[in-house]
């Protein structure tokens, strides 16, 4: 156990050093940086955002003496920006996957990880995690921003519901990146295993419209696959271990997959 | 090149196999219906499939190469961890914890409608009627379903499923009714201003859940309106209502009957002609003073000669006209819009709808002790109407001598504790009151009907003693037979008892007058008990192609739920708020979030990529 442990960790470190030191996962971040960041100022200071909408409804309550509806900013600001979070993810991700496995194949250096004395699912495991701390190093600058907001905010926010989106954030990006990794050792290509991502996931964001349409028990149970659904339950602040469990299982499916993929390309090769 | 010409055919018929299975899979379920042609399709498509595999394997000894047991077990496996992942998800969405992290709970059901719907014996569904599935809608309608296997809904276009839509009495997108057993009501209509309500929801659920085929008797014999049939003036549609909300309706002709039967728990005297017998008027008092609960609609220009009944409750008809002259939306003046709604379960839901009363009389009320009397309908105050003594002439004209000014009221519901009453009042309705007497001179439908309660008694009725004051119409010794079996009062317990289900104990106290209104027997024994009335000036407003108008549907059918004494308090489900609250950033936070989520951020990658860039060189 140990053994394999030392394993995932020294492949965990390799990805990472690998990371942070090329020019390319550092503008995926600086393009990653801008767009959310642009994302957060429109949502909270645009001439459409929240602040704007609400001090002119503020404004009317006062003029005509009607009151205004409670609302909560703070809680309106990190649901629609978490959602629009979801969608970004849905392009930078393929392109932190896509050279997972593929990279190694066109390398040549896949049949070295492929014979070492390590299991592939260690491999798999190791490189999901160095992929995953990167987005993470990713989005805590982000977070750091959406805390100068929301500490401004009053009555102060309890940090829970902005915690759990964040979590959910991360499980859906760990679940698109298991999934991406594994489509990226079926090929390589990068550009191929980006594409079949970008497909799967929006497969597998809109199988609840789908889902919809269909009804009945086989439409609830196809609505359950949906990552977006279940990502918009944490968001919104519902803790549910049904959604918990989804995404674990995508990100355990991901790791399984790819180390099948690896075994077979053992058998293929020998 | 024989052998494949040969081998070629064969290829091309193994892609029936997967063809017609996927067929019959796709057909099976897409009809959600496996019959034979499915399963033939499916049978054949893994029957092709085994042969070629079988055919292949003595081809090349396929099945026995390394590579083929790999990709099997690999495929073994997959299938086993797919397997076992969608098992594991399925546990995990039938034993899902949630725990709601928002303050004031956004997504969470209130512990009362939780206790509903757990409790739920007969299944409910919630149809909505619209194509527009709003997400929010759907968690509200999800957590309910959650609670309880009796409880589901279903999106129904009706445009897609008209006869649904017809059955329901569907008039726009965004229609949401309950149904319930063989109940159903509108509960709401939502839309982009308005989304589905939880208080709405649950009350609905808990009024149709409690409603236990109340029976309501509409009295008939004295020009009252028709209950069936197409023509003028019937109230069809509002016995169909009553209907479909849970209720009972028969017709009740006292004349047959001579006293109100013992199941009943309203009686609506809906717009009589003609003067009911005094022997009737006796009957509606006896029910009401043994807990009955009666409504009373009476028209102007009618005489129905129950001042002395409602003498005893201080209702008092007024004979003149109840005239709205403000700027209406050509009712013309006789039909006065009513948007003012006194505080009463009646009307509590109105706020500033709108009903009207094509020809209505004022009601006035006297304050009597032991009854408490609350006036549902009022018209505009002054300028805008008043009560119009002089009918006949063709100009409307406010008359300070004859007439009275507004707000008039038009409606009032009554109620009267069992417990003050006493032998005293029961007996004490022979003695006319001198309020009943200067309204009688005025109607002018007032005729030839015997009104004498001379007519002698039927010898059925005088066999039995218990029934010995009530006297018989000419009509009943016609046909003795309807009269062969009079129902005494004597077994008062046997009346409709509560069947309702215990609601959960709100931890709120709730400030409605019905608080007390529990349905507790309405025993004449009970103290607890109580005897309703609902007393309007008008019946017009219920007959067919106005009563689906505006709120005056909802005036008639909320009476009845009121005098049927089911009505339990609504729960007291506070709407869900979020909490109030600002963000208020200072000049200097500001520039500082547009600074860094702008410019320093997306620098520090795109310089530290630049750079990376750079030494790689």
């Amino acid at each position: 156990m140990g053994v394999v442990l030392g394993n995932i960790i020294a492949i965990y470190r390799r990805e990472l050093q690998s990371y942070f030191v090329s020019p390319l996962a550092y503008a995926i971040a600086g393009v990653f940086w801008l767009l959310s960041g642009l994302f957060f100022v429109l949502i909270l200071m645009g001439p459409e955002g929240i602040l704007q909408t609400v001090t002119a409804l503020d404004l009317q309550g006062q003029q005509f003496g009607v009151p205004v509806p409670p609302i909560d900013v703070p809680y309106e600001l990190v649901r629609a920006f978490l959602d629009r979070m979801g969608w970004l993810l849905l392009f930078v991700l393929p392109i932190l996957s896509m050279g997972l496995y593929a990279e190694e194949r066109k390398r040549g250096t896949l049949e070295l990880l492929a014979t070492s004395p390590l299991t592939n699912w260690a491999v798999a495991v190791g490189k999901l995690l160095g992929v995953l701390t990167f987005f993470i190093t990713m989005v805590v600058p982000i977070m750091g921003i959406e805390t100068i907001a929301l500490s401004a905010s009053s009555p102060p926010m309890p940090p829970a519901i902005p915690l759990l989106g964040h979590l959910g954030l991360i499980l859906l990006a760990a679940a698109i990146l298991s999934l991406g990794m594994f489509i990226s050792s079926l090929t390589d290509s990068t550009i191929l295993s980006a594409v079949f991502t970008f497909a799967l996931m929006l497969l597998l964001l809109f199988v609840d419209l789908i889902a919809k349409n269909i009804g009945g028990s086989m439409g609830d149970a196809l609505g359950h696959l949906s990552l977006l659904k279940h990502y918009n339950t944490l968001v919104q602040g519902i803790f549910d271990t049904s959604s918990l469990i989804l995404f674990a299982s995508y990100i355990l499916l991901g790791i399984f997959l790819t180390a099948q993929s690896i075994d077979a390309l053992r058998f293929q090769r020998s | 090149m024989k052998l494949l010409a040969k081998k070629k055919p064969l290829k091309i018929l193994f892609w029936f196999g997967p063809f017609l299975l996927a067929a019959g899979l796709t057909s099976g379920f897409v009809s959600q219906n496996w019959g034979p042609i499915q399963l033939t399709l499916i049978i054949l498509g893994t029957l092709i499939i085994v042969l070629w595999l079988i055919w292949q394997n003595k081809q090349n000894n396929w099945l026995g190469q390394r590579s083929t047991q790999a990709s099997t077990n690999a495929l073994i496996a997959t299938l086993a961890v797919l397997a076992i992942l969608g098992l594991i998800n399925f546990l995990g969405t039938r034993y899902d914890t949630r725990v709601d992290l928002t303050e004031t709970k956004l997504f969470t059901l209130a512990p009362q409608s939780r206790e509903l719907v757990r409790n739920l014996q007969v299944p409910a569904k919630i149809l909505l009627f619209d194509v527009n599935q709003d997400p929010v809608d759907r968690d509200l309608l999800e957590n309910y379903r959650r609670q309880s296997s009796k409880f589901s809904f279903e999106y129904i276009d009706p445009q897609a499923r008209p006869g649904l839509a017809r059955k329901f009495g569907v008039k726009d997108y965004g229609e949401v009714y309950l149904e319930f057993g063989d109940k159903r009501q509108l509960v709401q209509v939502v839309g982009p201003q308005q989304r589905l309500s939880e208080v709405k929801l649950t009350n609905s659920l808990q009024q149709i859940s409690s409603i236990s085929s109340a029976k309501v008797y509409l009295l008939q014999g004295h020009g009252e309106h028709e209950l069936s049939g197409k023509g003028e003036g019937v109230i069809s549609q509002a016995v169909k209502a009553l209907n479909d909300k849970g209720y009972t309706t028969s017709a009740l002709n006292l004349v047959e009957k001579s006293s109100i039967p013992q199941d009943a728990n309203v009686v609506v005297v809906a717009g009589p002609k003609r003067s009911l017998f005094e022997n009737e008027v006796k009957a509606l008092q006896d029910y009401l003073n043994r807990g009955g609960n009666v409504m009373l609609m009476i028209d102007p220009d009618t005489d129905p000669k129950l001042e002395s009944l409602l003498a005893q409750w201080g209702v008092k008809l007024d004979n003149r006209l109840a005239v709205d002259v403000s700027a209406s939306v050509g009712l013309g003046p006789a039909a006065p819009l009513v948007t003012q709604y006194g505080k009463h379960p009646i009307t509590k839901d109105f706020g500033n709808g709108i009903s009207f009363y094509p020809l209505a009389r004022p009601i006035d009320t006297n304050p009597v002790p032991g009854i408490q009397a609350t006036p549902l309908l009022l018209t505009k105050a002054y300028p805008n109407s008043w009560a119009e003594s002089d009918q006949q002439s063709e100009n409307l004209k406010f008359n300070p001598e004859s007439d009275r000014k507004g707000p008039l009221t038009l409606g009032v519901a009554l109620t009267r504790k069992l417990s003050a009453k006493s032998e005293a009042t029961s007996n004490s309705t022979p003695t006319p009151t001198p309020t009943a007497t200067p309204q009688t001179q005025a109607s002018p439908t007032q005729r030839a009907t015997p009104t004498t309660a001379a007519t002698p008694a039927s010898p059925t009725q005088r066999a039995t003693p218990t029934t010995a004051a009530t006297p018989a119409s000419p009509t009943q010794r016609a046909k003795p037979i309807a009269a062969a079996t009079p129902q005494t009062s004597a077994s008062p317990t046997q009346r409709a008892k509560p069947t309702t289900p215990a609601t959960p104990a709100s931890p709120t106290p709730t400030t409605t007058p019905t608080a007390t209104a529990t349905p507790a027997s309405p025993t004449p024994s009970s103290t607890s008990g109580e005897s309703r009335m609902v007393v309007l000036g008008n019946s017009d407003f219920i007959i067919n192609g106005l009563f689906d108008k505006q709120l005056n549907g909802d005036v008639f059918l909320n009476s009845v739920t009121w005098l049927s004494q089911q009505d339990q308090q609504p729960l007291s489900i506070s709407p869900k708020e979020v909490i109030n609250r600002r963000i208020n950033l200072t000049g200097v936070q500001a520039l500082l979030l547009e600074l860094s989520s702008l410019v320093i951020l997306p620098l520090i990658g795109l310089v530290v990529a630049a750079i990376f860039w750079w030494i790689r060189r």
